[in-house]
């Protein structure tokens, strides 16, 4: 893998998190390479989407550290990070419902440029944000649904759109949350190629339940079990690490 | 969109001409009614876009009409020379601050919490004011007179008319312009998902406290056309009140859509005017009204307006008119039918009445609908029973057949037809 090669982008230093008494990040070290598609696994209860939002800010870390391009952003707010080039989607549907889908995408492409209290000029003539949003429509395959409003879109056209959404403000590291989560098996497919394509070139994240899509899209694989990760590696190393067979995937085959 | 321009520029011709043949009191009406319309399209930029509920804009509205005062004051002592016809300026300028202020601690939190600091701070001025002689100058309040100026004497009301009808324009228009901006986009990202604004990198704190202290600003231009038809403001401006009043208006009109406030506030208005001249259940009459659009077309007389010119092409209108017609007349008999219940109680119930029976030992006819009635005749009773029931079996059967003919030509958006439906829920 040439990713081995690339420079760190995600760098997460001994992230601790507890609520309370319940500690929910023991101690997490984690390496996300330039331009690779890492997969966060791992059971319920695990923690993963407490680390992803530890990363985007949602939540303050109890402990350690996180590191963007070198930067430190743990303890940052959600927009801050966000301008710095990490953005995420959401595990439920996280859509500005009664909008329509072109100015779901345009509202980040308006971030991307920084367009934030712009009172004193019309959105329409504005044409590189215009064009911008209506080519991020077509690279998520909802031209044809540009008008409609968000709500009235189905489930994986949703899910998309939300892609389109985090693609919009430019960011260059993504986090998706499960986003092929509720899914038949044709729109997984679907979402999987979609996801390949428009994260070309891109650092991305993801939290994923579908092992075939872990494996199948993925370049490294981190199992995260009771707040620590587990093991980081190929989807080869994963599948053949005993640990993780005894810990997490053996336990899936029962099932 | 060329059909709506037209209807503006109709709407607006009329209020420029129609008014001067109008006696002053129907002036005083209009002019009310426009700073209702400003105040309700203001607040509506907080609820309808914002997605921010506020039960404390009196504050603001109230804010404007004070600074207008003082300046006025000012003015009329040959303090400040300050032209009559900006004066919204200064009350635009300080109703701004104070909503910047005001919003950035409200704003921190939303849904019922942030309805309740805003009501908290509204009700702190109201319960400072009358103490505050100085500054509010206490329960009787500020006086002052308005100066000439621009070859104006504003002496008449028809020339505070029109002063308060360009500034309710120009305002409406600002405030129109704004939903076109970038910023009036985000607006509506914020009222849908704030967090997801967020994620995407807008500052939503800051955000909200903007939509709030421009929200505030265009309410203090309501209030400053107040002080400055009225000449006085007293800290009854602040009350609950006027800031229940505002949400009425909005939601009557519809907070959906952009011209929904406004067409509530001036029907309410109006309505308030005509009625409150005829019978003291004039509230009641309102009230009745609110619950009915609540329940029965929730997206409110704007919500039913626009339904119907999204689907005007789908619609087959003859065969409408018929069901449409009988709607009206039946909608007719069951508000006689009320109508006439509640005047004759106002009458029989009211102390004058049983003083007359007291003294004279007998029940007197009453006058409702220009007839006299004997408080005792089985007719009197049965009356209203044979134009409430027939009326609601027909408001049922015309809703009904409405629906039926709504839902034919429904093709293949299905939302569109959201609000009628609900409009005819009433019926089944």
């Amino acid at each position: 893998m040439d990713t081995v090669m690339q420079p760190d982008v995600l760098v997460i230093d001994d992230l601790q998190k507890h609520f309370g008494g319940l500690e929910i990040m023991r101690g997490v070290d984690l390496t996300i390479k330039q331009g690779e598609r890492h997969a966060l696994v791992g059971p319920n209860g695990a923690g993963k989407s407490t680390l992803f939002n530890l990363i985007s800010g949602e939540h303050r870390p109890s402990g350690g550290r996180i590191y963007l391009r070198g930067q430190r952003i743990s303890g940052l707010k959600p927009e801050q990070i966000s301008r710095r080039g990490l953005t995420r989607s959401f595990q439920i549907t996280n859509v500005f419902s009664r909008m329509s889908a072109f100015e779901n995408i345009r509202i980040g492409v308006m971030a991307r440029h920084g367009i934030r209290f712009n009172l004193y000029r019309r959105i329409k003539p504005m044409r590189a944000i215009n064009d911008e949003a209506h080519a991020l429509l077509q690279q998520v395959r909802l031209d044809h649904r540009a008008d409609n409003l968000a709500s009235d879109l189905t489930y994986s056209e949703q899910r998309a759109l939300e892609i389109g959404m985090t693609l919009a403000t430019g960011a260059e590291v993504i986090l998706l949350d499960e986003p092929t989560a509720g899914m038949s098996r044709d729109e997984t497919a679907y979402m999987v190629e979609l996801i390949r394509q428009v994260t070309e070139g891109k650092t991305l994240m993801m939290v994923e339940h579908d092992m075939s899509v872990v494996f199948g899209l993925c370049d490294r694989i981190s199992v995260l079990v009771y707040g620590r990760i587990l093991a980081t590696g190929t989807p080869e190393e994963i599948r053949s690490n005993q640990e993780v067979q005894s810990a997490y995937l053996g336990e899936e085959e029962e099932h | 969109m060329r059909y709506a321009l037209i209807a503006i520029l109709a709407l607006l011709a009329l209020l420029i001409i129609a008014p001067p043949l109008l006696g002053t009191g129907w002036q005083y009406a209009l002019i009310n009614a426009l700073i209702a319309a400003l105040f309700a399209a203001a607040f509506n930029l907080l609820v309808g876009q914002g997605g921010m509920l506020s039960f404390g804009h009196a504050a603001y509205f109230g804010v404007g009409a004070f600074t207008v005062i003082h300046l006025m004051q000012s003015v009329e002592y040959g303090d400040i020379p300050f032209p009559t016809v900006l004066l919204p300026l200064a009350g635009a300028a300080v109703s701004l601050l104070c909503g910047a202020l005001a919003g950035f601690f409200a704003t921190m939190r939303s849904g019922v919490y942030f309805a309740l600091v805003t009501l908290a701070l509204a009700e702190l001025l109201h319960s400072l004011a009358p103490h505050w002689d100085e500054m509010f100058g206490g329960e009787a309040g500020l006086s002052s007179m308005r100066m000439p100026s621009l070859g104006f004497t504003f002496g008449s009301t028809l020339e505070v008319y029109y002063l308060t009808l360009s500034w309710v324009v120009i305002c409406i228009g600002l405030l129109y312009a704004y939903t076109r901006t970038p910023f009036g986009r985000l607006t509506l990202a914020l009222r849908d998902n704030e967090q997801r604004i967020r994620f995407m990198g807008f500052n939503a704190h800051g955000t909200k406290i903007v939509v709030f202290a421009i929200s505030a600003m265009f309410s203090g231009v309501a209030g400053s056309l107040m002080a400055i038809s009225n000449e006085t403001a007293n800290y009854s401006v602040f009350s609950t009140q006027v800031s229940a009043l505002v949400v009425l208006h909005t939601f009557v009109g519809g907070s959906t859509i952009f011209f929904g406030p406004i067409v509530g506030a001036c029907v309410l208005s109006l309505f308030t005017f005509v009625v409150s001249g005829v019978t003291h259940s004039w509230m009641l009459y309102q009230g009745i009204i609110f619950v009915l659009v609540m329940l029965f077309a929730p997206k409110g007389i704007g919500g039913v307006i626009q339904a119907h010119i999204e689907q005007r092409h789908a619609l087959p209108w003859k065969r409408l008119a018929a069901p449409y017609a009988l709607a009206t007349l039946a909608g007719l008999m069951v508000a006689c039918a009320t109508v006439f219940v509640v005047q004759s109680l106002e009458i029989v119930l009211s102390r004058e009445y049983a003083a007359a029976v007291a003294r004279t030992g007998e029940y007197a006819p009453y006058t409702v609908f220009a007839r006299e009635w004997q408080v005792f005749h089985p007719f009197t009773w049965l009356f209203p029973v044979l134009l409430l029931v027939p009326g609601l079996y027909l408001l049922r059967r015309a809703f009904a057949r409405i629906q039926t003919l709504w839902d034919k030509d429904d093709d293949d958006d299905g939302d569109i037809a959201a609000a009628p439906r609900e409009l005819m829920e009433g019926g089944h």
